[in-house]
């Protein structure tokens, strides 16, 4: 019983490690998906994306104004290089987050949890 | 528009703030990329000097200000770990207002000598459209059950809490009126507490800044920009490692355990001060390498 409870007492502070790795790593993608340009910020989500890759598509690329994360309109030149950016910040911070993800996903213990 | 981060670092006799801002100043400058400068006074500058940091420091910090060292009764206990050690001392907090007439940049960043920027996250905020900008969030490691209400609001009814750890404004008319109604409010600090409902027996700059936004916004809270939430630890966790831009942290659940967890490439708020200030050495020399 006294090695059982131990083994649960181990567990219980992996699971504790492990929910504060997932917490600052969710906050530290989150913080890469801001992005401030002309006056304003912007969240990088699936929303933006859709949103820029709409109006492009309809041909409304230059001298678009969209709403920052203030509701402030602000003023897109060159929607086209605008685009580029967020996916590319988008990609590398949504790749990023799953390779960190996985390995602390893959780690057993407190050890390997705090090296990954 | 030149910009720069800006640090105030006054020691007392417990806490070497002048370490903790060469090693703020140090990761702020690496991962901004923007010059650093520190506001100090005679006292830390000599102590440095017989310490044999401040070749350190002059080396690190764009510019080295010597400012007068703020007089204060404030006197607050400083823990080091959960164990209960730690220390009662002074905070010689009172001149953070002077930022404004003090700071060499027409677009300053203020942070708080125990805050590490391990990444480049607000060097987005640096074009943003307004001209003073505080976090408004304070977001413990932990979660939600380690934030307390005077954590979001200054009192029992009182107005929404801002986080003095971050600052950033531009030099201009507007901030220098806010910057001097902080330090009406400071000089009046007992006399707010009871406008406002606040535990005034320690002066704390979060307050006064955020009652001075509540005021200059025509006593409403703000919608306006922000600064990100400031993830922080307290000084119940310990800093225990630092390998670049990774802090390894031993993290308390009030209850003296401590479960270990580690921070890599995300700005903290390191309550723990004595931590730090073991640690100076191993970051000073990792960053130096």
């Amino acid at each position: 019983m006294q090695s059982e409870f131990k083994k649960a007492l181990d567990f219980s502070n992996y699971r504790k490690t492990f929910a504060i790795q997932r917490k600052t790593l969710k906050e530290k993608i989150q913080a890469r998906l801001t992005y401030g340009v002309n006056g304003g910020i912007f969240k990088i989500d699936r929303q933006l994306l859709n949103f820029v890759e709409l109006l492009i598509s309809k041909n409304r690329k230059e001298g678009v104004v969209i709403l920052d994360i203030n509701d402030n309109p602000i003023l897109i030149d060159n929607l086209e290089k605008f685009r580029d950016e967020v996916f590319d910040r988008y990609f590398t911070a949504t790749n990023e987050y799953y390779e960190e993800y996985q390995k602390i996903k893959k780690a057993r213990s407190v050890e390997s949890l705090v090296e990954a | 528009m030149n910009k720069g981060v800006v640090i105030f670092a006054h020691n007392n006799r417990t806490l070497d703030y002048g370490r903790m801002a060469i090693l703020s100043g140090i990761l702020a400058k690496k991962n901004l990329d923007v010059p650093v400068s520190l506001i100090t006074d005679p006292f830390t500058v000599d102590w440095m000097k017989e310490d044999g940091i401040f070749e350190d420091a002059s080396k690190i910090f764009d510019k080295i200000i010597i400012s007068v060292q703020p007089d204060t009764k404030n006197i607050r206990k400083i823990h080091d770990g959960a164990s209960g050690d730690g220390a009662h001392c002074q905070f010689l907090n009172s001149n953070r207002s002077n930022v404004w007439d003090l700071t060499p940049y027409e677009r300053t960043l203020l942070i708080d000598s125990d805050y590490f920027i391990l990444s480049d996250n607000l060097n987005n905020y640096w074009n943003v459209d307004c001209d003073l900008m505080i976090s408004k969030k304070y977001n413990d490691i932990i979660g939600e059950e380690r934030t307390g209400y005077l954590d979001k609001r200054i009192s029992d009814t009182g107005i929404e809490m801002l986080w003095a750890t971050t600052v950033m404004f531009t030099k201009n008319e507007y901030t220098q009126t806010f910057f001097n109604l902080v330090d009406h409010i400071r000089e009046n600090y007992e006399r707010y507490g009871d406008i406002y409902r606040y535990d005034y027996r320690v002066y704390r700059n979060d307050i006064a800044f955020s009652i001075a936004n509540h005021i200059m916004n025509g006593f409403q809270e703000s919608d306006d920009y922000s600064l990100p939430p400031v993830l922080s630890t307290i000084d119940k966790d310990m800093l225990h490692d630092y390998d670049k831009n990774k802090l390894t942290f031993l993290i308390t659940d009030l209850k003296n355990n401590y479960a270990a967890a580690t921070i890599q490439n995300k700005d903290v708020h390191v309550m723990n001060k004595l931590s730090i200030v073991r640690n100076y050495k191993k970051i000073l020399k990792m960053e130096a390498q």
